[in-house]
């Protein structure tokens, strides 16, 4: 039996194999880690990324929005689409009430993920750097630029900003008592004798649900993580497989994949938080459906 | 790098080991928190805000026009009871009315008659005293000659110049003759 201490050096593993098997294999691997730009400062070249990515996203935002109508057109109508298609999304899933609520979380966090994804699979991004020989003459190669999704910290910001976010919307929907009972208390109309029996029962359920909701952030961290990093090492490596002047051809029909993974990464990521969220927030009375 | 790390993860604790692994690094970690809130803050202050307002001012002017629409079909449900409501009423005032120009009407009528007919009988009235006082006269006038004759002639038959008493009295008895 695997003791649950041992998950994260297994975890460690097996993710660290891929770019340790790329490396021997005679080129040059991207690293895990991400590069700091600075000694002092705790700045990263997956940072820059993340404020390109903002920046295309805000730019992208400014034009759409320059010329409001009522009517719209061209790529205020396309804008208006993206944003409207996922609140309608949320919506059925969370219910308006939490969907407006958490709105502006859930919609800047899918459409965030999704602008670096993609900026991940820009060429030059991950691929162009420099080499490096460090004190015990190991050669490395650092990249200029890197996939913000890519930087470990990124992934776990995220998640644990999210997790943080669902104690305070679970909490503040439920109230403390409420977010307790959601938790351990016996589900169903249990009496007498029947009910002594299923309070363990659930309080033990309830633990479990606990150890389930501390393991998520760390399984969002890793999923993105593992999905995105995983694309960009496959791409490297088939890049590497031919001569180099062909190099784009064996990754062109995977950088097709990679465009839809690091769509359906951005909703992955972005529905199982809007799930997470709808649990804890469920009263089961189903009293809101209604108005749909 | 798979011995350095199968080194790493056999010396280091787990956390160690995914740290090191991965590059997970707690002030980076921070930072990226950091940043990821700014990141949300911008998006939703530049990105979503502008869009979300759009929508929402939209939807508003959905839900408006269509509370219009519904008071404007109200109105015209509204409009159309009041409108036959009137027209109900009119024509029962104007029933009425014709009614009454008609009961009206047949007792003007009545009354013209019957003062039509009270002129007549006043008419024939006055035409019968006129003609009694007419016949009247005629009678008087002809008493006064059938008298004035009779004397006459008495006087002529008797040749005798009868008196005032004497003509007076053969009027009267010879009226009384004509008369019976």
């Amino acid at each position: 039996m695997i003791r649950c201490s041992h998950l994260p050096t297994l975890f460690a593993l097996v993710l660290g194999a891929i770019p340790a098997y790329a490396a021997e294999g005679g080129h040059h691997a991207l690293p895990l880690d991400a590069p700091r730009l600075s000694d002092s400062l705790p700045i990263n070249n997956s940072m820059i990324m993340v404020w390109l990515a903002v920046a295309v996203l805000v730019l992208f935002a400014r034009i759409a929005t320059k010329k409001m109508t009522i009517v719209p057109q061209g790529l205020q109508n396309f804008a208006e689409w993206a944003v409207e298609s996922l609140y309608d999304f949320l919506s059925g899933l969370m219910g308006s009430h939490l969907a407006t609520r958490t709105f502006w979380f859930f919609g800047s966090i899918f459409f965030f993920i999704l602008t670096n994804n993609y900026m991940g699979l820009i060429p030059g991004v991950g691929t162009l750097g420099w080499n490096t020989i460090d004190s015990h003459g190991h050669s490395g190669f650092l990249p200029w630029m890197r996939g913000a999704n890519a930087d470990i910290n990124m992934t776990a910001a995220m998640a644990f900003s999210f997790a943080t976010l669902w104690f305070y919307w679970a909490i503040s929907e439920n109230g403390i008592k409420g977010f307790l009972a959601h938790i351990f208390a016996p589900k169903g109309s249990f009496k007498g004798v029947m009910l002594l029996v299923m309070i363990p029962v659930f309080f033990f359920v309830g633990a479990l649900e606990v150890i389930s909701i501390l393991i998520r952030p760390v399984a969002l961290t890793f999923r993105l993580l593992g999905n995105i990093y995983g694309g960009e090492q496959t791409l490297e490596s088939l890049m590497a497989l031919v001569p180099q002047k062909l190099a784009f051809l064996p990754a062109l029909p995977f950088y097709f994949m990679e465009l839809l993974v690091g769509f359906v990464q951005a909703l992955v990521f972005t529905l199982l938080c809007a799930i997470f969220l709808k649990l804890i927030c469920d009263h089961g009375d189903h009293a809101e459906d209604g108005h749909h | 790098m798979m011995t350095t790390i199968l080194a790493v993860a056999q010396q280091a604790s787990p956390l160690e080991t995914i740290q090191k692994t991965f590059g997970l690094n707690g002030p980076l970690f921070i930072a990226q928190v950091i940043n990821f809130f700014l990141v949300i803050f911008v998006l939703k202050k530049f990105a979503f805000g502008p869009i979300q307002a759009m929508l929402e001012q939209r939807r508003s002017r959905i839900a408006e026009g269509e509370a219009k629409l519904k008071r404007i079909e109200q109105q015209l449900a509204d409009s159309e009871t009041t409108t036959a409501a009137a027209i109900a009423k009119a024509n029962e005032d104007a029933a009425r009315l014709v009614n009454e120009a008609k009961v009206s009407a047949a007792a003007l009528s009545e009354q013209k008659a019957q003062e039509a007919i009270a002129s007549a009988q006043q008419i024939l009235a006055n035409a019968e005293t006129a003609a009694q006082a007419e016949r009247a006269a005629i009678k008087a006038e002809l008493k006064q000659e059938f008298g004035r004759l009779v004397a006459a002639t008495t006087s002529q038959v008797t040749g005798k110049i009868l008196s005032s008493d004497d003509q007076a009295r053969i009027n009267q008895e010879a009226l009384a003759t004509v008369e019976r």
